[in-house]
C-alpha cells in the first residue's frame, strides 16, 4: 500500500486551519483521514470475491461568532475542492446559529502513545495472503461437520491514519492496522436450519487464528441444531460478549455518556458516588489500550486519550466526555469524542469499553449454575430504550444449563428486563476477556432474569 | 462521464480478461442538521466523488473503490479489480454467472417541485427548529429533543461492458426525531423518520408542527404505561408495525442471497406458507417513496415484484448472480450504499396488500391482548425467528383499545406466524425507514392493520 506520511497529513490539516482562520473564521479545526483496506470474501461455502478500498478525505470545522459550520470533501489532492470546503464550512458557519455555552476547541495538550496498534506486515500483506487465511478457515470449519455450511465471511486487513489540527495549536497525527477473520455458519437438516452462528478474529497485528474461528463456528452451529423449547421462568443466565456487547451498546454506553447525562436522557444523572450495578463490575473507558481495537493517541478532536473509571465496584465514578460537554462541567475532556472518518462532526462515544475480569474460568462459571441459560447472540437488541434501559430481545442461539451441564440449544427464548436491574444482579465474571467492537469483557453469570419461552 | 467509464471497462475486458465489467462514478452532495434542545450542533455540507469496478474474472468478483475521478487513478483501479478478481478466483469451484439483461441507454432526470438544493440552509435550520420547539414545548415533561436530518443529491453515472450507460439523478430527504421525557423516574423514548425521494415538499405534507407534536406526545403518553406481560398472546398490528414484520419476518428471507444462504424459503417457492390473506410486494416503482428509484446499481429497471399471493411464495428479490442461479429475471434489487461498497440484494418498498377489515371489526372479538402500532427497531434470522420491538403499545380488554404499554417486543418463527394472521384491514400505510445489511439502505415498509392469533410477547411481567 502506498499511504500518505505523517508530514503530507499534518500539513495538511494545519495549512486548513490557517486558511480558514485567513478567510474569517474565529476558530477552526481540520480533520485529515485516509483507510486502505483489501479484503477477501467468502459466499455460500467458498472464496468469490475480493476488494480493495482506498478512502480519503478532509473535515473542517469553522466557528464564527459561536455558530459552528461543518464541511468536507474526498477529493484532497487538488488544491481548489480543499478551499472550496474550507468556504463552505464557512458559510454553513454563518447559515447557523449561535450557541451561547460554546467555549471554544480543545486545547493542546501532550499525547501519550497507543501501543501495539500497528503493525508494518499488515501493509506489506497481499490478497494472496487473505486468500490462504481465508480458505484454511473454511477447512477448518468443515473438517468439523461436512454438513456445516459457511455462509459468508472473509479475511482483511486495512490500514487507517489520521491527522487533526486546530486554531490552538492541537497538531496530531497516529496510524494503526487491523487485521481481521470471520466466518458466518449454519446446519440445515430437512426443513430445519439453525440461526446464523457467527465467530471472528480481530487485533492490530498480522496474528489472526482463522483454524480456530472456522472450527468455533462450526461448533456452534452443529451443538445449536436439535432444539428444545422451554418454559418460561425467571433464571440465571451466562451472557457471552456478544450479547453483552448487543445489550450495552444501546444502554448502559448510552447512560455514561455526558451529552446524555447533561440532557436528561441518562437515569445515571446525579448519581455519581451511587451504587448502580453489583460489585464484581469494575468498568473502564480506555482509549490507551494496548492492542485494543479503538485505540489511538488522541480522540476526534485532538484530545489525548487516556483511561477513565466509569464503574468501580459498582459504584458509579464518571462520565464520558468530549470537549464540549467537559467544558460545560468546567471538566477536561476524558478523550472520547469520536467520528465517522471525515464524514461527520465529533461525538461522545466509548473507547475500549473494558469490563474487568474475575477470577472463575469459562467452565466453572457453567459448573456452578444449576438451572439457567447461556447467550450467545441477541435479536432486536437495538430496539432497547435507550433512556430507560429496558429491553426485550429474542436469543438466538441460546443453550440450557442444567446441573452445571450445558445440554442442549433452545429455540426462540425471549429475555426481558432492564439492563440497570441485570447489572446490580451480576453474581460473577469469568476470566476469558476478549473484544468484541468497543466492548472488551468476560462471560458474566446473572440472575433473576426473565425468559418467556413457550 | 459516461465515456470514461466506459473506457474503463473497455480496459477490464481487453487488457485484462474479464468477462465482465461495469462501473459506477459517483458525485454525492449531502447537507446536515443535527439539533439538540434548540442548539444547532453544527451545520454541514459533504461533496464525495468516487467510482466502484466491479469485475468478474475466471468467474470470481474483483473490486475496487477510488474517491477520485482522475483518469489516471482510474485506469490503476481497474488493474487493481481484476488482479484481486484473480487472486480470489484461485480456489473458486463454482464460477459466477450473471443472468442476461437487455442493455439500456438512459438518462433519468427529477422531477421534484422543491429541489433540496433550492433551500436555504436558513430554512433547513428554521424547519428542525420549530420541530424542536413544537416538541420540548408539548409538555414540561419532554426532556429532550434531537433532529438528525439530511438531503442529499447527486448523479450516479452507470456503464458496463454489455453496452448499457445510464445517469440517473438521484435526492433523498431524511429527517429522524427523537425525544425523551421523564417523570417520577420513570423514562420513555420516542421516534419518528421521515424519508422521500420527492423533493422538500415532504415538509408540506407533515408539517414541522405535526412531526414535533406526534413524537411529544407518544414520549409522554408511555409515561403512563405499564409493562406488558410476557408469553403467548393474540395482537392486532398497525402499518408501522406490519411493515417492519413484512420487512424483518419475511422481506430478508426473500433476498434470494439469503435464500440459498439456507435460509428457511430456499425449498418453498410455489409452496404456502401462510394463511390466505397474506399478499406481499417489494415495489421500487412507488412515486416519491424512499425505497424508489428507476435502474438499481447493476443497471437492471426496478419492478414490482410479486412475492407472497394469497399465502403461496411467487417470487424472491434477485440481482443478476441469484437470477442466473434460479433461472429467472433479475428483479433491479442490487443496490449499493455508495461508491465504496459492492452492490447487494436490498428491499425497495416492501409491503402487505390490504383486504377488507376495519380497525374496530380487527379488536372486537379480542377478549384480551394488545394492539402494537408503532416500532422502535426488528431484526430477522435465516432460520426465521424475528424479532419486532414495540415503541407505542396499548391494551386490548373485551374488543376495547385501552390503556398504553411500554417495553414490549414480539417475536415468533415466521413460517408458522404468518399462518396466524387470520384478519387483514383495509387501510394502507407506507413508512419510510433505513435498512442495515453490512451497508445502509432506504427503504420504505408498510400495509394495513392486520390481526394476529399468536405471537410471543417479551414482557418483563
Amino acid at each position: 500500500m502506498a499511504v500518505l506520511e505523517k508530514d503530507q497529513m499534518l500539513s495538511l490539516a494545519e495549512k486548513v486551519v490557517g486558511t480558514a482562520l485567513k478567510k474569517g473564521a474565529v476558530e477552526a479545526e481540520a480533520y485529515v483521514y485516509e483507510g486502505q483496506a483489501t479484503n477477501v470474501g467468502i459466499e455460500r461455502g467458498q472464496i468469490t470475491k475480493s476488494n480493495t478500498i482506498i478512502d480519503r478525505g478532509l473535515g473542517v470545522r469553522a466557528i464564527v461568532n459561536k455558530a459552528v459550520g461543518f464541511a468536507y470533501t474526498n477529493i484532497i489532492g487538488e488544491q481548489k475542492p480543499i478551499e472550496d470546503t474550507i468556504l463552505r464550512a464557512l458559510s454553513a458557519a454563518r447559515a447557523s446559529k449561535p450557541y451561547q455555552d460554546w467555549n471554544g476547541l480543545p486545547e493542546k495538550k501532550p499525547y501519550a502513545t497507543a501501543e501495539k496498534i500497528y503493525d508494518r506486515k499488515i501493509l506489506e500483506l497481499q490478497s494472496e495472503g487473505l486468500v490462504d487465511i481465508a480458505s484454511s478457515m473454511l477447512d477448518a470449519a468443515l473438517s468439523i461437520n461436512k454438513r456445516v455450511f459457511p455462509i459468508e465471511g472473509g479475511a482483511g486487513a486495512a490500514y487507517l491514519s489520521s491527522s487533526v489540527a486546530n486554531s490552538n495549536g492541537v497538531a496530531g497525527f497516529d496510524r494503526g492496522t487491523i487485521m481481521e477473520c470471520s466466518l458466518a455458519a449454519v446446519v440445515k437438516e430437512g426443513n430445519t436450519v439453525t440461526p446464523v452462528c457467527f465467530e471472528f478474529n480481530a487485533g492490530r497485528d498480522y496474528n489472526v487464528d482463522p483454524v480456530w474461528v472456522g472450527e468455533e463456528a462450526s461448533r456452534l452451529a452443529v451443538s445449536a441444531l436439535k432444539t428444545k423449547r422451554i418454559k418460561t421462568e425467571t433464571t440465571k443466565l451466562i451472557l457471552t460478549q456478544f450479547a453483552l456487547q448487543e445489550l450495552l451498546h444501546f444502554t448502559l454506553i448510552n447512560a455514561v455518556k455526558a451529552d446524555n447525562v447533561q440532557r436528561n436522557q441518562s437515569s445515571f444523572k446525579g448519581r455519581i458516588g451511587e451504587k448502580v450495578a453489583s460489585e464484581k463490575i469494575t468498568i473502564y473507558d480506555d482509549g490507551l489500550f494496548p492492542g485494543g481495537l479503538r485505540s489511538w493517541a488522541f480522540d476526534g478532536e485532538g484530545t489525548p486519550h487516556q483511561k477513565t473509571a466509569l464503574i468501580e465496584k459498582g459504584v458509579l465514578c464518571n462520565f464520558l466526555y468530549d470537549n464540549y460537554s467537559a467544558k460545560k462541567e468546567n471538566k477536561e475532556s476524558t478523550g472520547n469524542a469520536s467520528r465517522a472518518g471525515y464524514l461527520s462532526t465529533p461525538g461522545i462515544e466509548a473507547t475500549n469499553f473494558r469490563v474487568a475480569p474475575g477470577n472463575m474460568t469459562p467452565d466453572q462459571l457453567v459448573s456452578e449454575v444449576d438451572n439457567g441459560l447461556i447467550i450467545y447472540y441477541l435479536q432486536g437488541a437495538h430496539s432497547s430504550n435507550p433512556v430507560s434501559g429496558e429491553f426485550s430481545v429474542v436469543a438466538t442461539p441460546a443453550w440450557k444449563i442444567s446441573k452445571g451441564k450445558i445440554t442442549h440449544a433452545t429455540r426462540g427464548v425471549m429475555l426481558a428486563g432492564n439492563i440497570f436491574e441485570v447489572l446490580k444482579n451480576v453474581t460473577e465474571t469469568a476470566n476469558n476477556q476478549r473484544q468484541m467492537g468497543q466492548l472488551v469483557a468476560p462471560w458474566i453469570c446473572v440472575e433473576n432474569v426473565r425468559v418467556i419461552g413457550k | 462521464m459516461e465515456d470514461i467509464i466506459a473506457n474503463l471497462n473497455e480496459g477490464a475486458v481487453q487488457k485484462f480478461g474479464a468477462k465482465y465489467s461495469e462501473a459506477r462514478a459517483q458525485e454525492i452532495y449531502k447537507t446536515m442538521l443535527t439539533v439538540k434542545e434548540g442548539r444547532v450542533e453544527a451545520a454541514k455540507q459533504g461533496i464525495e466523488k468516487g467510482v466502484a469496478l466491479r469485475v468478474l474474472v475466471n468467474g470470481a468478483w474483483g473490486f475496487a473503490s477510488v474517491g477520485s475521478l482522475n483518469p489516471e487513478v482510474l485506469r490503476g483501479a481497474v488493474s487493481d479489480a481484476c488482479k484481486m478478481a484473480k487472486t480470489a478466483s484461485l480456489r473458486l469451484k463454482i464460477p459466477i454467472e450473471l443472468a442476461e439483461t437487455k442493455t439500456v441507454e438512459d438518462h433519468v432526470q427529477l422531477k421534484s417541485k422543491k429541489k433540496p438544493s433550492t433551500i436555504l440552509m436558513e430554512n433547513k435550520i428554521n424547519t428542525a427548529l420549530t420541530i424542536n420547539k413544537t416538541t420540548l414545548g408539548y409538555d414540561k415533561r419532554v426532556k429532550s429533543c434531537t433532529i438528525d436530518y439530511l438531503d442529499l443529491t447527486g448523479t450516479n453515472y452507470f456503464a458496463n461492458s454489455e453496452g448499457t450507460s445510464i445517469e440517473q439523478d438521484n435526492l433523498y430527504v431524511w429527517s429522524r426525531i427523537t425525544a425523551s421525557a421523564a417523570s417520577k423516574g420513570v423514562f420513555t423514548f420516542s421516534r419518528e423518520e421521515i424519508g422521500s425521494t420527492a423533493g422538500y415538499e415532504v415538509f408540506d405534507v407533515e408539517t414541522p408542527e405535526m412531526i414535533g407534536e406526534k413524537v411529544a406526545n407518544r414520549a409522554i403518553e408511555q409515561l403512563g404505561a405499564k409493562p406488558p406481560k410476557g408469553g403467548k398472546s393474540q395482537v392486532v398490528l398497525g402499518p408501522n408495525v406490519v411493515g417492519v414484520f413484512v420487512h424483518e419476518a419475511f422481506g430478508h428471507l426473500a433476498e434470494a442471497d439469503l435464500a440459498l444462504a439456507g435460509g428457511v424459503l430456499q425449498n418453498n417457492f410455489g409452496k404456502k406458507i401462510g394463511s390466505d390473506l397474506i399478499t406481499f410486494y417489494d415495489d421500487g416503482t412507488i412515486d416519491g417513496a424512499f425505497g424508489s428509484f428507476k435502474y438499481d446499481d447493476e443497471g437492471v429497471p426496478t419492478q414490482k415484484t410479486l412475492l407472497i399471493k394469497d399465502g403461496v411464495v411467487k417470487g424472491l428479490m434477485h440481482n443478476r448472480e441469484t437470477a442466473q442461479k434460479f433461472n429467472v429475471e433479475p428483479t433491479g434489487n442490487a443496490r449499493a450504499e455508495n461508491f465504496r461498497v459492492e452492490p447487494i440484494i436490498r428491499m425497495r418498498n416492501t409491503f402487505m396488500a390490504p383486504r377488507d377489515h376495519s380497525l374496530e371489526e380487527l379488536a372486537e372479538d379480542i377478549r384480551s391482548g394488545y394492539y402494537f402500532k408503532s416500532f422502535r427497531g426488528g431484526q430477522a434470522n435465516l432460520d426465521g425467528t424475528f424479532q419486532v420491538g414495540i415503541q407505542e403499545a396499548y391494551e386490548i380488554i373485551n374488543g376495547e383499545i385501552g390503556d398504553p404499554v411500554r417495553g414490549a417486543s414480539i417475536s415468533g418463527n415466521t413460517l408458522e406466524t404468518l399462518f396466524e394472521v387470520d384478519a387483514v384491514g383495509k387501510d394502507f400505510e407506507l413508512w419510510p425507514g433505513r435498512c442495515g445489511k453490512g451497508q445502509t439502505a432506504f427503504v420504505c415498509d408498510g400495509g394495513p392493520h392486520i390481526r394476529v392469533k399468536e405471537v410471543i410477547v417479551g414482557g418483563s411481567a
